[in-house]
Order: structure tokens, then C-alpha cells, then sequence
């Protein structure tokens, strides 16, 4: 599975790297994360590390491989 | 205050007492949490409102209505300020709260709602003893769960419970059992949940009830106005249409909107630092974090990076992270500027979470690989002062296994481990260990996790291991430590050569170690004893490990030695219940099971062996639902302990027996353990069921071969064989087969009674009927003191006509044959015509007898009527007084019979 996770605000490099796994690029205002996610516990840690560091999901979906 | 306008409880009877004028802040709490730890008592205070906190009354007054709704949910994101605003309204209400701040170590629902009493006691609310703590299989059971919802709803005042964190509870189970609680306490209950996910309560339920108070996370926010206020109380003025944009560029968010003040504070014009900010797109927190962070002199800001590993900290244990000796007025100063640090009293202080994990990474950014060494120095900083679990955490965390395993080692707490690896985050925590450490030490530690989860093998492979590393210029305690193992696992392979070898080794040893150390572990000689007197049960030596057992159970009660403690009850229900005496039996077992209840301990961790001896005596005494409910309680796992397998073999199939299952008690009557040596006993009892079985299905010959294969000399084996030489018709030797057991003083009543039957019978057999009836009078005066009513049933049809007649009858009446006896009347109780109810029962009285029929527990009963359980009591003693019974099971039978139900 491929995710992509929209993050509200230009998150900075130090705070990208709580999700070494994950890409991030900065556009316009909001974060993207993407890439792999092994499964949903996978899946449900990135929600609560996002939670946990008061970062605001926009948008997430999954994306074709 | 609205608490004048809430409604009493109703019920009369008082069981919790509140105590106003005791606060949170009282003396040391004395209980331990199931794993053993001193609580902390920072889990339970209020936490304190920083100066520059901002009462907001509209949110002051939407959390008044907590008072009238059993539950209020206060639902934000991390850092909407949930925590404070409930503290400062708790702190408003002049009484005591039962506050708990729940965190990762608070897993599981037996360390859940060990923690909720817990959290009532510092709350001022009395939990009286008998609400007990009944765990199985780590599992709460539903007793514990209504007695403490009757004992809540029991109240004569209100008791607010407020669950901060719990968005950190993730068993399913634990909402389940809350919502329980909360249901069956009543008006008395008030559950306030401050969390940052939506719990998995029914809330939909209490929504369209209008039963539950409910603040998001959009009344949470600021609005302008009140971010002036805030900004305020930080020196900063601010217009509100200037608030007003700063309000939309954090969406009101409270931790944001601190952050902004920190930052402004410290830039040279606030108000333009403020108008940057709103024009910017960073994510906020992280981006004001780093702000405030690096207005902070160097010193602060590296002792703010570092002791971001930890959950809490004070003084001392900063400075052992920073190498330096001014964490004191640096954390005091960063406090009071309401920076980062919040005070959580005793001189403790904890991170607020959000912070602590940006701060976490800014700390891996920063300085990579230091976060191992901080958790070593954590490590060594709570070793010193004594924190071994949380030094263990720490010691893991840095994988640094050689000094955690050194730590424990030395200092004793091999005993100590043991009990407490029956949890299973300890035993996930050691499997972290990787094959690198190979010290003594750390082959003690594993062979201690094998060992506590039977797996011998390995377990002896990791303890030889060590043994051969340690010589004998060794470390004592290590030495001591490896003879404790070498006696367990001597205990799960029913070695009792082995067992005394280690425990004559472990004697000698004692002496080497430091008196301060065992001082300190009562737990390691309590431990080696059990296991010692384990083994010597299993071999058959009982007057041995009798002694041994004895001394155990008499050992000053504490938390560290109560499972030594409740096993050695358990072994000595076990030996009392082979030598045939039911009552003592009983005693032991009980003692064993409230010892566990005493000390919350696990059920895991105990072998759970005083259930199965009550069981057994319930077959005993033919009441085959509740042993069978006994059994169904005690853990089902394949156990390697020779006794205990044995144990629950010996009941089981007892029970099948007493079933009509012979095929079946067959089949259970083999424990399926291997063992060095063979038990006797255990041995015994098998054949006693396959005779038994046979017997059944007719073939006496072969019942008597099975017993005569079996080392003679037991007691209850020649009553066996007796039984089956007369159903062969060979009356003389089953004569002269109890003719060898009246020499044996120790043998009790269920051995007794069950000779005596057969004597009876033999006589009666005979054609000595006068005989038979003596003998038959004297079994029956005998069993009816133990209430054995198994052994008759056992007997045979043969016993039917003499019980019918007087005087028989009247020993039998009662207790093994059923209904009150009447002078005169025929002895059959479908005969018995059903006596007239001469006094009517009332309204609550059939209430109760419905509930009873519905095979509710009193318990159950008192929390669905709202009502003590005392009362329960005093209804069923008037329903079985004037339905002439006295137990539950006739009441129900009585009142079908006269179609009150």
C-alpha cells in the first residue's frame, strides 16, 4: 500500500524526520508525506504520531502503486 | 456550584464513606499495583495550574453540567488545554476528586482499574476491602465490577472520577467494563474522560439520553477575545482584530496560541514577531517550538532536549542526564514561565506530551545516538534510587543489557523478577535483549523468562549457561540467584533431588550475601522454600513439605512474598485434600485465593492451585455446577508444574466421574506431565479413576487390577480396591484391604467415610443388616460435618432403603437427602407434598427470587436492583425462611413448585 498523507503548514526538516520511512515535500502552504505503509498498525502509528506531535491532517488516501 | 442540585442516591445502606477533609496530597499511599511498583503518586494528583492560565467561564460552566451527567467527555487535540480546564474546575470544587492521569506503564484492565481504586483512595473515597480485587487469567472479573459499582452507588455523596490520557487506554475490554460501572452505579458515579480520541463508550446512547456532557474540540479553541486575555496574562497587548487573525492562523488552539506568546515574549517587537507569524504557512507547533526553543540560553535548551526521553523527571535525575548540577532553578524558572515544564508536585515534573515529542526530535536532529546513553544514565539514575522497573524500562530502551541485567542481578531482585515476568510487558521488554549479551547476568535474565513461562529446556540450557561462567569466586548474589532458578526449574521437573541439591547450595550461599540484601528480598528464601516443598509434594513426601509450606504461609504478609505465600496455601489445600479432609481443605484455599485477591496479584503468576482443590472439594460435596465453575475459572494453559497438572487432572476427571462420564474421566485422569520422579499420589489417584471407571461399566475384576499395580501404603487406593473386590464378590479381601488403613492417623474424613461405606456394605452384603446400620450411622454423623455427600452417591442404589427408614433418615435429612424431614412422612421428596407458604412474600422479595432464578449472583442482583448487597442478603434470608429452605437452588425449586414464579 502507498499512502499519501496532506499535512496543514510547511512542516520543518527536524520534524520530517519522525516519519523516516515516508517522503515529504512542501508545497503550498501544506506537507505531503508519502509512501510506503506496510499495514494498518502501520498506518494507525502515523495517524497517532501525527496526533502526538499536533500536526493537522488535510487529506489522506491511499495511491496506486 | 450545582452539587446541591444534583440528586442523592437512593440507597440506604452506605458501604463507600467519603472523607472531605482528606486531599489528594495526603501521606504515602500504602497499596502496590498488581506488578509490585509503589505507586506513583503523581499519577494521582491534580495537576497545577500554571500562573498563566486563562479561566475561561464559558467552558467553566459547560463542565458544571458534569455534575448532572453520569458522563462527560472532554475531546480535543493534544494541546487544546482538556487537561488544565478540567483541573482547574476539579480544583473549583472545594471536594475531592478521584483523578487519574493514566500513561503507557497502565496497561491491560487489571492495572486499569488497580489504578481507578487506587485513584478513589487518593480521592477521599473509602474502597472498602472487600470490594476485593478478584483477577483471573489477567482478566477482571464481573464481581469486582459490581461490587464496586454497588459500593459507588452505595454513596451518600457524589463521586467524580476524571480519567486524563485516556486516549491512552486501548484494551476494548476496559470501555466495556466502564461503561458497566458506570451504568449499575447510578446518580453516585460522575465519569469524566479527558481524551484525545473519541473512547469507544456507547456514546450515541448517552447523546440521545441527554445523558452525557460533551466538549470538543471547536468549543475548546479561543476566540479572539480570549486570546487577548491569554496574550495578557503573558504581557503581551494585543487588539482583538490583530487576536482575530492570530486566532484563524492557529484555528484557536491553545498550545499554539502559548507557543506565540513564549516566542513574542522574546523577540524585540512582539507585535510585528506576531504579524510574521500570522502571515506565514508553517505547521505551528513545530515551527513556535523551535522558536521558543532557541531563545533559550544553550544550557536550557540542551537540558530541555535531554530529559525528553524521559516521562518524568526531577532535579536530580536531569542532572544526571545533562552532567551538570543546575537543573533545580533552571526547571523552577522554566516552570514558572510556563515553558514546556509542568510541575507535577513532590518536586517532579513532566514535559507537556506535545512538547516532549517535538522536543524528542529535535534532540535525534540534533544530537544522534545520544537518546541510548540519556536512557542509560536514566538507567543508572533509578537504579540508585531504587526504581527497578522503571530502570528496567530505561536500561531496555538503551539496549544496553549487560548493566540492566547486572543491576538486577546484584541487587537481588531475581526473587522479585519472577513474580513480576507473569506481566507480559516485562517479558516483551526482555525479549528485546539480542544474542550479543552474553554475560552471566544476562543468561540468568532469559533463563528466568523461560523458566516463568515453563519452557524448561531453554530455560536450563540459558541457567547452565551461566553456571558454567560463574565459578565459584562468582558474585554471591549471583550464585544465589542461579540456585533459586536451578530449584524452580527442578520444580517443573518433579525432581526432588535436584530441587534439595540447589536449595542446600542456595542455604549456603545466604550466608555470603549481604544481610541489607536479603533483608530487603523476603521474597527469595520464601520462593525457594515453595518450590522446595513443590517438589517434596510431588515425590508424596508430605510431612516434609508440610513444614516447609507451613513456615511459608506464616511468613509476615507483604506484597513481595504473597504469591510464595498463596502457592504455599495452594500446596497445603492440596495436601489436605489427598489425606481426605475437605474442611481444612477449604480453609487453605480460600486463604490462598484471598492472599492473591489481597495483592492483586495476576492470576498467571499463581499456579491457581487453591481453586482447583476447592474444586475438588465441590465434587466432594456434589455440587458439580460450582466446581465446575471453579475449573472453568482457573487458567486453561498447559501447565509444566507437575503438581498443578496433576491437580487439575485428579478434579477434572473426578468430575467427569461424578458425571456419569467414565470414558471421558479416563481420559482426564492422565496429566500428561513428565517428571523425574513418579508421584505417588498422582499415580493413585489415576488408577482410583480408571477402577472407578471400570466399576462403572462393570467390570470389577479389572478395577481391582488397576489399583493393584499402584505402590500400595495410600490410604484412599485400598478404600478403592476394597469397593472393588466387593463388587466381585470377594467380600473378605475387601475387608482385609481396609483392615491395613485404620493405623493411619492422618487420614481424614472423605478416606473415612468412604471406608466405612464399604465396610457398611460388606456387612450388609453379609446379611448383617444391624451392622451395616451402625456403620451407616456412623458415616453419615461423620459426613455430614464435612457436608460429603459423594461418597453415598458413589456407594450405590444398596443405600436407598436404609436411608428411607428412621433413624438413618434423620442423620441423611437435610443435607443428602432433600427437603425438611416431617415425622411420618414418606421419605421421597417428589412424594413430599409442597408445604403450604404461610407467610407471602413481598414485592422485593420476588424481585430477588426472579433475579435468583435468572441464576444471578447476589451481586448481580444487588447492582441490577440498585440495592447493597446487604440488603440481597436480608431479602433471600426472609425468601428462604418462608419458603422453609436454605439454599438458593431449593428456593428456586420451591417457589417453581409453588408457581411463584
Amino acid at each position: 500500500m502507498r499512502y499519501e498523507i496532506r499535512i496543514d503548514g510547511n512542516m520543518s526538516e527536524v520534524l520530517a524526520k519522525v516519519f523516516p520511512e515516508l517522503d515529504h515535500v512542501v508545497m503550498s502552504g501544506q506537507t505531503i508525506l508519502y509512501g510506503p505503509v506496510v499495514d494498518e498498525a502501520h498506518l494507525y502509528g502515523l495517524l497517532a504520531r501525527c496526533q502526538s506531535l499536533g500536526l493537522r491532517i488535510v487529506e489522506m488516501r491511499q495511491v496506486p502503486e | 456550584m450545582l452539587v446541591g442540585e444534583s440528586s442523592p442516591p437512593q440507597t440506604g445502606v452506605v458501604n463507600v464513606v467519603a472523607v472531605s477533609d482528606e486531599t489528594p496530597h495526603g501521606p504515602a499511599i500504602p497499596y502496590v499495583d498488581p506488578l509490585g511498583d509503589p505507586f506513583l503518586r503523581t499519577r494521582f494528583a491534580v495537576p497545577a495550574r500554571p500562573v498563566t492560565f486563562l479561566r475561561r467561564e464559558r467552558l467553566a460552566d459547560h463542565l458544571d453540567q458534569a455534575l448532572l451527567t453520569p458522563l462527560t467527555v472532554v475531546n480535543g487535540a493534544a494541546g487544546a488545554g482538556k487537561t488544565l480546564l478540567v483541573a482547574d474546575w476539579a480544583a473549583g470544587l472545594g471536594r475531592p476528586v478521584a483523578w487519574l492521569t493514566l500513561d503507557a506503564a497502565v496497561q491491560g484492565p487489571v492495572m486499569f482499574w488497580a489504578h481507578l481504586l487506587q485513584a478513589l483512595r487518593a480521592g477521599g473515597v473509602t474502597v472498602p476491602g472487600e470490594t476485593g480485587f478478584p483477577v483471573d487469567a489477567g482478566e477482571v472479573n464481573h464481581t469486582f465490577l459490581t461490587r464496586l459499582a454497588a459500593q459507588l452507588s452505595g454513596s451518600d455523596r457524589i463521586v467524580i472520577v476524571v480519567l486524563d490520557e485516556y486516549d491512552r487506554v486501548i484494551a476494548p475490554e476496559i470501555a466495556e467494563q466502564l461503561e458497566f460501572v458506570l451504568h449499575h452505579a447510578g446518580p453516585a458515579l460522575r465519569l469524566v474522560l479527558v481524551t484525545r480520541t473519541e473512547p469507544l463508550l456507547p456514546l450515541h446512547r448517552y447523546r440521545a439520553a441527554g445523558t452525557m456532557t460533551e466538549i470538543r474540540n471547536a468549543e475548546l479553541a479561543f476566540t479572539p477575545q480570549e486570546a487577548v486575555a491569554l496574550l495578557e496574562l503573558h504581557g503581551l497587548h494585543l487588539s482583538v482584530p490583530a487576536a482575530r487573525a492570530l486566532v484563524d492562523r492557529t484555528r484557536g488552539w491553545a498550545a499554539g496560541l502559548r507557543l506565540c506568546a513564549l516566542a513574542a515574549q522574546e523577540s524585540p517587537d512582539p507585535e510585528v514577531y506576531l504579524k510574521e507569524f500570522e502571515a506565514g504557512h508553517s505547521t505551528v507547533a513545530d515551527f513556535l517550538l523551535a522558536e521558543v526553543l532557541k531563545r533559550q540560553t544553550p544550557h536550557t535548551q540542551d537540558l530541555l532536549l535531554r530529559v525528553s526521553v524521559l516521562d518524568r523527571f526531577c532535579a536530580d535525575l536531569a542532572n544526571a542526564l545533562t552532567d551538570r548540577t543546575d537543573a533545580e532553578p533552571v526547571l523552577a524558572g522554566l516552570h514558572r514561565e510556563n515553558a514546556f515544564v509542568e510541575d507535577l508536585g513532590h518536586g517532579w515534573y513532566r514535559l507537556h506530551p506535545l512538547f516532549r515529542e517535538i522536543l524528542r526530535a529535535h534532540l535525534r536532529e540534533r544530537c544522534p545516538g545520544l537518546e541510548p546513553e540519556l536512557h542509560r544514565r536514566a538507567a543508572q539514575w533509578l537504579r540508585r534510587s531504587g526504581w527497578l522497573p522503571e530502570m528496567l524500562t530505561h536500561g531496555a530502551a538503551a539496549g544496553d543489557w549487560e548493566f540492566t541485567a547486572r543491576a538486577l542481578v546484584d541487587d537481588l531482585a531475581i526473587g522479585q523478577l519472577l513474580t513480576r515476568l507473569c506481566s507480559d510487558d516485562l517479558a516483551d521488554l526482555l525479549a528485546g535483549m539480542g544474542p550479543e549479551a552474553t554475560s552471566p547476568a544476562t543468561d540468568l535474565l532469559r533463563a528466568a523468562c523461560e523458566l516463568s513461562r515453563h519452557d524448561l529446556e531453554r530455560g536450563l540450557a540459558h541457567l547452565h549457561h551461566a553456571e558454567q561462567q560463574l565459578d565459584a569466586s562468582g558474585p554471591a548474589a549471583a550464585r544465589l540467584s542461579c540456585a533459586l532458578l536451578e530449584v524452580l526449574a527442578a520444580r517443573l521437573a518433579g525432581s526432588p533431588r535436584r530441587a534439595e541439591q540447589a536449595a542446600a547450595a542456595a542455604r549456603e550461599l545466604q550466608r555470603e550475601v549481604p544481610a541489607h540484601l536479603l533483608d530487603r528480598h523476603p521474597e527469595l528464601p520464601a520462593l525457594l522454600l515453595t518450590h522446595l516443598a513443590s517438589t517434596q509434594l510431588w515425590a508424596g513426601r508430605f510431612d516434609e513439605a508440610r513444614a516447609a509450606l507451613t513456615a511459608v504461609a506464616g511468613s509476615p504478609g507483604g506484597a513481595s512474598t504473597a504469591i510464595a505465600r498463596e502457592e504455599s496455601l495452594g500446596h497445603l489445600a492440596l495436601i489436605d485434600y489427598l489425606d481426605g479432609w475437605p474442611s481444612r481443605a477449604e480453609r487453605n484455599a480460600c486463604a490462598a485465593t484471598s492472599e492473591a485477591e489481597r495483592f492483586s496479584l495476576p492470576q498467571p503468576c499463581g499456579s491457581g492451585l487453591g481453586r482447583l482443590v476447592l474444586a475438588a472439594v465441590a465434587v466432594d460435596r456434589d455440587e458439580l455446577g460450582r466446581a465446575q465453575a471453579l475449573l472453568d475459572q482457573t487458567p486453561d494453559a498447559v501447565t509444566r508444574d507437575p503438581v498443578t497438572a496433576a491437580g487439575r487432572a485428579v478434579v477434572t476427571a473426578r468430575l467427569l466421574l461424578a458425571r456419569g462420564k467414565a470414558r471421558a474421566a479416563l481420559a482426564a485422569a492422565d496429566p500428561a506431565v513428565s517428571a523425574d520422579v513418579a508421584s505417588p499420589w498422582a499415580e493413585g489417584h489415576a488408577a482410583l479413576v480408571a477402577s472407578a471407571a471400570h466399576l462403572a461399566e462393570g467390570r470389577p475384576d479389572a478395577a481391582a487390577e488397576v489399583l493393584r499395580q499402584v505402590a500400595g501404603g495410600q490410604p484412599a487406593c485400598a478404600v478403592g480396591a476394597a469397593r472393588a473386590h466387593l463388587a466381585a464378590g470377594d467380600r473378605l479381601e475387601a475387608v482385609h484391604a481396609l483392615d491395613g488403613i485404620a493405623a493411619e492417623g492422618r487420614v481424614g474424613p472423605a478416606v473415612r467415610v468412604r471406608a466405612t461405606l464399604v465396610r457398611a456394605q460388606a456387612a450388609n452384603t453379609a446379611g448383617d443388616v444391624a451392622t451395616a446400620r451402625r456403620l451407616l450411622a456412623e458415616a453419615l454423623q461423620e459426613a455430614r460435618r464435612e457436608r460429603l455427600r459423594r461418597p453415598f452417591l458413589e456407594a450405590g442404589p444398596w443405600l436407598g432403603p436404609f436411608l428411607a427408614s428412621a433413624p438413618l433418615q434423620q442423620l441423611a435429612a437435610g443435607w443428602l437427602t432433600p427437603g425438611p424431614p416431617a415425622r411420618g412422612e414418606p421419605l421421597r421428596p417428589a412424594a413430599e407434598p409442597a408445604p403450604l407458604l404461610v407467610e407471602r412474600l413481598s414485592g422485593r422479595e420476588r424481585e430477588v427470587l426472579q433475579r435468583l432464578a435468572r441464576m444471578m449472583s447476589t451481586e448481580d442482583i444487588a447492582a441490577d436492583l440498585y440495592v447493597s448487597v446487604n440488603t440481597v442478603k436480608t431479602h433471600l434470608k426472609s425468601v428462604y425462611r418462608k419458603l422453609a429452605v436454605n439454599r438458593r437452588h431449593d428456593a428456586v425449586r420451591r417457589a417453581r413448585e409453588l408457581g411463584l414464579l
